[in-house]
């Protein structure tokens, strides 16, 4: 495993021409586009939700919470073997075959992608919970009289939401979408244990964690490339973060 | 500084004592190691080092690698046959999950076993590569007993890399009280199947499964027999460059519109139960669920090949057989050879208790083939004939793992997106071409 | 008037907000809910043709099928995965609360530039760089070993920074106290800080510990051998390869998670309140 030639940046070039490793990196933006903003606009609104309920708030927030303490494995599982499985006996297609619709083969078509479903709701399912904690700790956070003199100016609903609650959830929002970003490049498990069967991994849906897996660790133990892939990406995190921190504060400067 | 060094230190500092210093080192190490091994040569394939046949005898322990078979006590046979060995202490692993992937790779660390079973016996890259070893000497006189078709698809360039276990077949398993109660006759065309499957196909239970891919991955090789083709010609090149080798691939596609398969099932084409629970009517499947079946349907099934697409087609069923490996890495590769010899050529009654206690499968050697009672009567009996029959190896040595993975890509986008057959057909050609040329040097 | 329809439309919203949270906790506790009806199943009823809400049959055999079908490794894999969790937690608490704390309190020439190394690599998940990682780990020979899945999880940066920020905030004036006392920065830390900080220490352990618990990519790419198996790798290799029965998989998904969830009910107001405390959130 010792590297036995050097051979420059060629592995660098390989892996930024492959189209198989671009084509991860498109995957992981399309996944990224839609996770994060529905994630971020869910687990606010849990948070909303349940900080704004006198009754049975510590249960609300248990359920939310629970999924937390799952795996991506076991998640994977029921989404696959139960709720998303390709005949009646899965939950989807139960509930499908009450109306009469016939049932679809979530996880077996490439076209419409309907292994979209899949994958997005189970991590929806685990990590909503987190978030919503977080957001509920920062509008705790938010001073009461804030709100009582928004009260006394007429404000309500929608507007006390737009000019206080939003505001003063800024820094918790700036965590949480970086969060979530990271988050979402280091999307693997439930891709691969939603997607691969018998040591196959179909040819879409591969972010690159997962095609790196495949290049380094599969038949190939291709780790001048693998390793390469990883560097790249590793550039790519930062970059996207050191450029988000730079917009979120020039917003600030902003208001 | 090699990566090999800077582990050493590392493991120092880990060992001496945790200090923050050391910690910080270790992350400042961690990311030197990733970018050198960036810049390293693709693989560090490095030309196998031959194990120091030294030692021998009782103080050796070799590591012997299988793949998981689904039949129940599998297991525990093959650890009793390592049991009885006493040449060597051998360690059996039982390895579930992603088998060829991972044993492949392992054979280039000093983590990999010394014998090991692969499908249809290593690959070219392996035998290319050095990391198995020849055992032509050990098959010797017994190698007119062994399936002549399967010992051959194990040999390259007249020396043998592995010993046949047992040779399993697929087929076409359909319950014969569901076509009798649809009036249809056990199809002898594609067409004829197609037909069949879109008559038997009602309410929840589907005309016919081949795998929840819609038979991309398992289909590709018995639909181009069907058009009369296969993956090279006989003088190894590129063999389906064809229109109708086009037309065979396309009739996957059909079947999946016509939304006559099952997908999506709990377990897949290698398992019964997609049959015996009734979500099929007909399934392709392997001859080693038939106890399951039997199990499960009693006599209420029949076996038909894969049919030909139309007359200057042939009908045909894929056979193949895991062939036992000796890894060139072994530290004790005559021990291991030692052990291989004993368990797969001179152990007649393990290899028949093998491949018929447990699953179905049939002996590699033609001598064992009339003492498996279970191969006699019945379903397996004409399972059997057909094996002898229209039985097909299942891919060519020189169609490497790269050539399999481009066929499986382009069968999944025929399938499962309905791309142009013959657009991705020029695509793998694309592909194995030049791999062709590469192990043809 | 304007208060009048402000109540009226406040119980709107107020029931509005009920049904929508009653909903939304009845679809977060399906999925439990399938798990413990199809760990009871029957193989044969999992593949049927029809849905069902409840098992037509329940059997409890699963369970005792689990422990002893040789070809699952479970008790195994449970103890790898309890093993690396607790050394793991263990580590981290101690590993990363004295740096934390070294940061916070310590002058030292290059604290700023560690801390703003640590900080950099947060931004940077271990995930990603799993390659370099297996091929470091591998020159080590630490492959399929316990000290290759425990090892590289020791450090982490997030606990460090996040006890940083903890004890920064931790009022000055009881350690002065103790320094006066004769106590230097590690009877100070030991015998003043840590037992003042249980609950955030509580938090930090039962976040590392379900992280670890779950962890999956480094122990699949480390755990090659089935002796070195964590519970989720068998778990994962069991679900891919479908070598064994289904709801026999459902049951040892079930063992793998009750112990975390008792664990996590029990502790989730410290992680509440850690997170609370922390400013993870931002100020």
């Amino acid at each position: 495993m010792t590297p036995t030639k050097f051979v420059g940046v060629g592995n660098y070039l390989d892996m930024l021409s492959d189209p198989a490793f671009r084509s991860s990196l498109v995957t992981f933006l399309a996944f990224a586009v839609f996770i994060v903003p529905t994630t971020f606009v869910i687990s606010l609104g849990a948070a909303l939700l349940v900080a704004r309920t006198r009754v049975m708030q510590s249960f609300f927030r248990s359920v939310f919470f629970l999924p937390t303490a799952c795996s991506y494995v076991v998640a994977s599982l029921i989404w696959k073997m139960s709720i998303f499985s390709g005949i009646r006996s899965g939950l989807a297609n139960g509930v499908l075959g009450w109306f009469g619709v016939d049932s679809i083969p979530w996880l077996s078509l490439a076209d419409p992608p309907w292994y979209w479903l899949v994958i997005v709701t189970a991590r929806l399912w685990l990590q909503v919970g987190f978030y919503m904690i977080l957001f509920l700790a920062g509008i705790q956070r938010i001073s009461p009289t804030l709100y009582e003199a928004a009260a006394i100016d007429g404000a309500e609903g929608w507007k006390v939401f737009r000019h206080i609650t939003l505001p003063q959830l800024r820094a918790t929002s700036t965590a949480v979408l970086l969060l979530l970003l990271i988050n979402a490049f280091q999307a693997f498990d439930e891709f691969y244990n939603i997607l691969s069967t018998f040591g196959t991994y179909p040819p879409y849906a591969r972010p690159p964690l997962v095609y790196l897996y495949y290049t380094a660790l599969g038949s190939g133990q291709d780790f001048g490339h693998g390793s390469a892939g990883a560097v790249i990406l590793t550039l790519i995190i930062a970059i996207v973060a050191v450029v988000q921190g730079r917009i979120l504060r020039l917003g600030d400067r902003g208001e | 500084m090699s990566d090999k060094q800077i582990g050493r230190e590392i493991g120092q500092a880990l060992g001496a004592n945790l200090t923050r210093r050391s910690l910080f080192a270790l992350g400042g190490a961690a990311a030197v190691t990733g970018a050198l091994a960036a810049c390293g040569s693709n693989t560090g394939r490095e030309p196998a080092a031959t194990g120091g046949g030294a030692s021998g005898g009782s103080g050796v322990t070799l590591n012997q690698w299988y793949h998981q078979y689904g039949e129940a006590g599998t297991q525990q046979a093959v650890e009793k046959y390592a049991a009885a060995y006493k040449d060597a202490t051998v360690k059996v692993s039982w390895k579930p999950g992603d088998y060829d992937q991972s044993t492949a790779a392992s054979l280039l660390t000093d983590a990999g076993p010394d014998v090991f079973e692969y499908g249809n016996g290593p690959t070219i890259d392996m035998i290319k590569g050095g990391q198995v070893v020849d055992l032509t000497d050990l098959i010797g006189d017994t190698k007119s007993d062994f399936n002549p078709s399967i010992l051959e698809r194990m040999t390259y360039q007249g020396k043998t890399y592995a010993v046949p276990q047992v040779v399993d077949m697929q087929l076409l398993v359909y319950r014969k009280s569901m076509l009798d109660k649809a009036g249809i006759q056990p199809p002898q065309t594609i067409d004829e199947l197609i037909a069949a499957a879109k008559k038997l196909t009602q309410g929840n239970v589907k005309g016919l499964f081949l795998g929840n891919d819609g038979g991309a991955g398992l289909m590709g090789g018995p639909m181009l027999w069907s058009a009369g083709l296969d993956y090279l010609t006989k003088d190894n090149q590129f063999g389906f460059d064809d229109p109708r080798a086009a037309t065979a691939l396309g009739k996957l596609r059909e079947m999946w519109d016509a939304k006559v398969l099952l997908l999506g099932a709990p377990k897949d084409w290698f398992d019964a139960s997609a049959l015996t629970s009734g979500l099929t009517a007909m399934q392709f499947t392997g001859l080693w669920t038939f106890p399951d079946i039997k199990k499960g349907l009693g006599d209420d099934f029949g076996v038909l090949p894969w049919p030909a697409l139309d007359s200057s087609g042939k009908a045909s069923v894929p056979v193949g057989a895991y062939g036992s490996c000796v890894s060139a890495k072994s530290k004790d590769v005559e021990a291991a050879k030692k052990f291989v010899k004993w368990l797969w050529i001179d152990q007649t009654q393990d290899q028949l208790d093998f491949a018929t206690s447990y699953g179905f499968h049939i002996p590699s050697r033609t001598s064992l083939i009339s003492q498996a009672s279970t191969l006699k009567s019945g379903q397996a009996a004409d399972a059997a004939k057909l094996a002898t029959d229209v039985g097909h190896a299942q891919s060519p040595i020189l169609w490497t793992p790269k050539c399999a993975t481009a066929f499986g890509d382009a069968m999944n986008r025929i399938v499962k997106e309905g791309a142009d057959p013959a657009g991705e057909i020029a695509k793998v050609k694309a592909v194995a071409d030049p791999e062709l040329k590469r192990v043809l040097a | 008037m304007a208060i009048v329809r402000s109540k009226r439309q406040s119980r709107v919203t107020g029931w509005a907000r009920y049904s929508a949270l009653v909903v939304a906790a009845l679809l977060f506790l399906i999925p439990f809910y399938l798990l413990i009806r199809s760990a009871f199943m029957r193989e044969q009823d999992l593949g049927s043709p029809d849905f069902h809400w409840l098992p037509p049959v329940w059997e409890t055999s699963n369970l005792t099928g689990l422990f002893d079908n040789p070809a699952i490794p479970m008790a195994r894999s449970l103890l790898n995965s309890g093993l690396i969790a607790v050394t793991q937690t263990v580590g981290v608490l101690v590993i990363s609360g004295l740096a934390g704390y070294g940061l916070a309190r310590i002058p030292y020439r290059w604290s700023n530039a560690v801390f703003y190394t640590i900080t950099a690599t947060l931004l940077i998940p271990a995930a990603v760089t799993f390659v370099p990682s297996f091929v470091l780990v591998s020159t080590l020979g630490w492959i399929s070993t316990l000290r290759g899945l425990i090892i590289p999880g020791l450090f982490q940066a997030l606990a460090t920074f996040l006890f940083r920020q903890f004890f920064l905030g931790f009022p000055k004036e009881i350690e002065e106290a103790a320094f006066i006392d004769g106590l230097g920065y590690w009877g100070t830390f030991w015998k003043i800080v840590v037992p003042n900080s249980m609950g955030f220490v509580a938090a930090i352990g039962t976040i590392t510990f379900i992280g670890s618990w779950n962890a999956f990519l480094w122990p699949l790419v480390i755990g090659r051998d089935q002796e070195s198996w964590t519970v989720q790798i068998a778990l994962s290799t069991f679900l891919t390869a479908q070598s064994v029965q289904v709801s026999q998989l459902f049951m040892a998904a079930l063992v793998a998670i009750v112990p975390l969830l008792l664990m996590f009910l029990f502790l989730q107001r410290w992680i509440v309140e850690g997170v609370e405390r922390t400013g993870i959130a931002g100020d």
